[in-house]
């Protein structure tokens, strides 16, 4: 126990190292060889971070809703795929299976360039459905995997138990397939969620600066030579996603909590 | 089931597509009455696209120009952060392709290459500089590096805005014998090894650095005039540079094993102490950065013997602006004095005016002369006197790739 909590703690350090040259920096710090403490501290990155001007909060609230939708979306559509494609015999099985999997093989931005021509043409650019589209190209394949994964692991012998037993479709999809899948998935929609957060590069394209998510506003700041600010902005990026994650992570606990007991034991 | 789906999506794609047949922008009539003009901009929007990474830059217009434009012109801009002016220059290619009549950009912060990429694309809107009150009234059209940008004639398809001015920066606790020449910096290398060094090509003000060398070991005359060089006289020309890039690498710092990628990077090297001059296309930086407490206070600025390279950066309003007489508003505005003035400010942005003092009554001439430029800054007088005209952009390019074949590679 005392060895498991050391290595915990451990791993923690290992995780928070990187965050301290950014706090550091965030506040304007200089570390000059060789002092112990940075001098020059101050408030001003994190001040022009939160200024009514930088719409900091409003970026966040958006790209949130946008990694949510295209969570939601990739949820709908890749549920589906991974069950046609791990329970089903299809024709070109692999060759679907390629395609579906391919975004993760070729960079986002080398597709989306194809792809801006025909949203300008459909009036997409500029728009925030046109961002959550752009953006499920490289998320999907992630759900699909994750999804494909747990109903590999499934024994269709439970589906079919319940079938048996009377239960109907949506019922066996309730309570037999999704408690079994909700793990894996939720590594998906972490992933999912997580990548959407990130892009920078084809929602500049796609959203022609009109969408302004929290990478618009951030990475000019780290190319540019204001290491506060960037740094700053690097901080708040992590808080939001790690607050995601352990959001979902809560989320997947209670679930079982409350399911203690539930159907997915026999599973 | 099935089939459902895909008449429902196709809809949808239709019904999209149907949205997206836009009307064509009216085109903007820049050489009506000013005050008519002015006018018909009152109560718009404006989009302006600019580099988004200095929070000193964006706060001079979310601060000082957003105000002042609502107030005096009922104008309300907004401004779009840009990382590279190529991610826009990219959109408005595929605009351009894709027939897209109205875009979002109304005015594009931009110079040089961009420039050049842009005219040579047709991404612009009519000339409209010399229609703008302030640029015919304070602004010297005819100066060789305001009508020119790096080489290309500019046409009135952009209107100057600030100049910008190449500064090497030093520590005068670590360089008490300044090196105003090449062959005093190859001295003082040798002397300090690891003391120097300069931002890898492509770099811009890595590139900067080393048009200078080629401006004092070789001269520019050839270059900026008017027979364009082949490629192989061009690269003959550079080898004297070469020659000394690679004798003063083992003095450079960690021996010239490699250099700093970035400008930033450099910084950083100074700001930690590690090296003792860094440099700047951007005379009031170092002032700003003491201020902001990252470089040292003991930091100073000089310019070489022979002068240093200047060049102007513009405002453009692209092919299909949405509210190009809008955009024509807030560019003059942008010229005013005040704004000019404010722009110069440390405490603003530290950018140096495009206006030509001659043009400026004496009152006009006291509000600039009247701004503290920090104590790391040279005075704008001596600025101006040793100011040097940039070469075509295309020998840029050639001097990129010529540093990577000839000194990054050796």
């Amino acid at each position: 126990m005392r060895r498991s909590s050391f290595y915990l703690l451990l791993i923690g350090l290992i995780f928070a190292l990187p965050f301290v040259p950014a706090l550091i920096a965030s506040f304007g710090g200089v570390w000059r060889f060789p002092t112990i403490i940075p001098d020059g501290i101050n408030l001003r990155a994190w001040e022009s971070v939160f200024s009514p001007s930088s719409r900091t909060l409003s970026a966040i609230f958006l790209s949130l809703w946008i990694a949510f939708c295209v969570t939601v979306i990739n949820l709908m559509v890749g549920i589906p795929a991974a069950y046609a494609l791990t329970r089903k015999k299809l024709r070109f099985q692999s060759g679907i299976e390629a395609v579906l999997l391919a975004p993760i093989f070729v960079p986002a931005l080398a597709a989306v360039m194809g792809i801006h021509l025909t949203f300008l043409r459909l009036g997409l650019t500029e728009t925030v459905i046109g961002v959550i589209l752009v953006h499920l190209a490289p998320s999907m394949p992630y759900v699909i995997r994750a999804a494909m994964i747990s109903f590999q692991t499934m024994n269709e012998e439970a589906e079919d138990a319940a079938k048996m037993l009377g239960a109907t479709k949506s019922q066996r999809f309730y309570h037999v397939i999704l408690p079994h899948l909700i793990p894996g998935l939720t590594a998906g929609v972490v992933l999912s969620m997580l990548i959407s957060l990130s892009q920078y590069s084809v929602t500049l394209l796609i959203g022609a600066g009109q969408v302004i998510t929290l990478p618009i506003l951030f990475v000019p700041f780290l190319n540019g030579g204001d290491p506060a600010i960037g740094s700053a902005y690097t901080l708040v990026f992590s808080a939001v996603a790690l607050a995601l994650v352990l959001l979902l992570d809560g989320g997947l606990r209670s679930y079982y909590a409350t399911r203690k007991g539930g159907c997915h034991e026999w599973i | 089931m099935k089939k459902k789906w895909m008449l429902a999506s196709s809809m949808l794609l239709l019904v999209l597509g149907a949205c997206s047949n836009e009307q064509a922008a009216p085109v903007a009539d820049f050489s009506q009455q000013w005050s008519e003009l002015t006018e018909a901009a009152q109560g718009t929007t404006v989009n302006l696209y600019m580099w988004g990474g200095s929070d000193s830059i964006n706060s001079y217009f979310d601060e000082w120009v957003t105000p002042r434009l609502e107030e005096q012109y009922d104008i309300s801009l907004n401004r779009v952060p840009v990382n590279d002016t190529q991610e826009i220059l990219t959109q408005l290619l595929d605009e351009k392709t894709a027939g897209k009549e109205t875009g979002s950009i109304d005015i594009m912060w931009i110079n040089g290459e961009n420039f050049r990429n842009a005219k040579d694309n047709d991404l612009l809107n009519q000339p409209f500089a010399d229609k703008l009150p302030n640029v015919a009234d304070l602004v010297d059209q005819q100066a060789p590096q305001i009508a020119e940008d790096f080489g290309i004639p500019v046409d009135n398809l952009q209107a100057p805005w600030g100049t910008a001015q190449f500064v090497m920066t030093y520590n005068s606790e670590d360089v008490t014998d300044v090196p105003t020449s090449f062959e005093q910096l190859a001295q003082w290398v040798q002397d300090n090894p690891g003391q120097f060094t300069y931002p890898a090509l492509p770099d811009f003000t890595g590139g900067a650095f080393v048009r200078h060398a080629l401006e004092e070991i070789v001269g520019t005359e050839q270059f900026t005039s008017d027979e364009p060089l082949e490629r192989d006289e061009f690269d003959k020309m550079m080898q004297p540079v070469w020659e000394y890039l690679n004798a003063i690498e083992p003095y450079l710092w960690r021996a010239g094993d490699t250099y700093p990628e970035s400008l930033a990077r450099l910084d950083q090297l100074y700001t930690n102490g590690e090296v003792a001059y860094t440099m700047a296309y951007d005379p009031i930086k170092a002032a700003a950065e003491v201020q902001n407490g990252r470089f040292p206070d003991s930091t100073r600025t000089f310019i070489f013997d022979g002068g240093t390279l200047s060049n102007t950066h513009y405002l453009a309003i692209p092919f299909n602006a949405e509210n190009p007489l809008g955009a024509a508003v807030v560019i003059n505005e942008l010229l005013s004095v005040e704004a000019q003035a404010a722009k110069l400010d440390p405490a603003n942005w530290g950018d140096l005016p495009v206006l030509d003092f001659s043009k400026l009554s004496d009152e006009q001439q006291q509000v600039f002369t009247a701004i503290d430029l920090g104590e790391a800054s040279l005075s704008i007088e001596e600025l101006e006197s040793k100011r040097i005209a940039e070469i075509p952009s295309i020998y840029v390019e050639w001097i990129e790739e010529g540093w990577l074949e000839n000194v990054a590679q050796n």
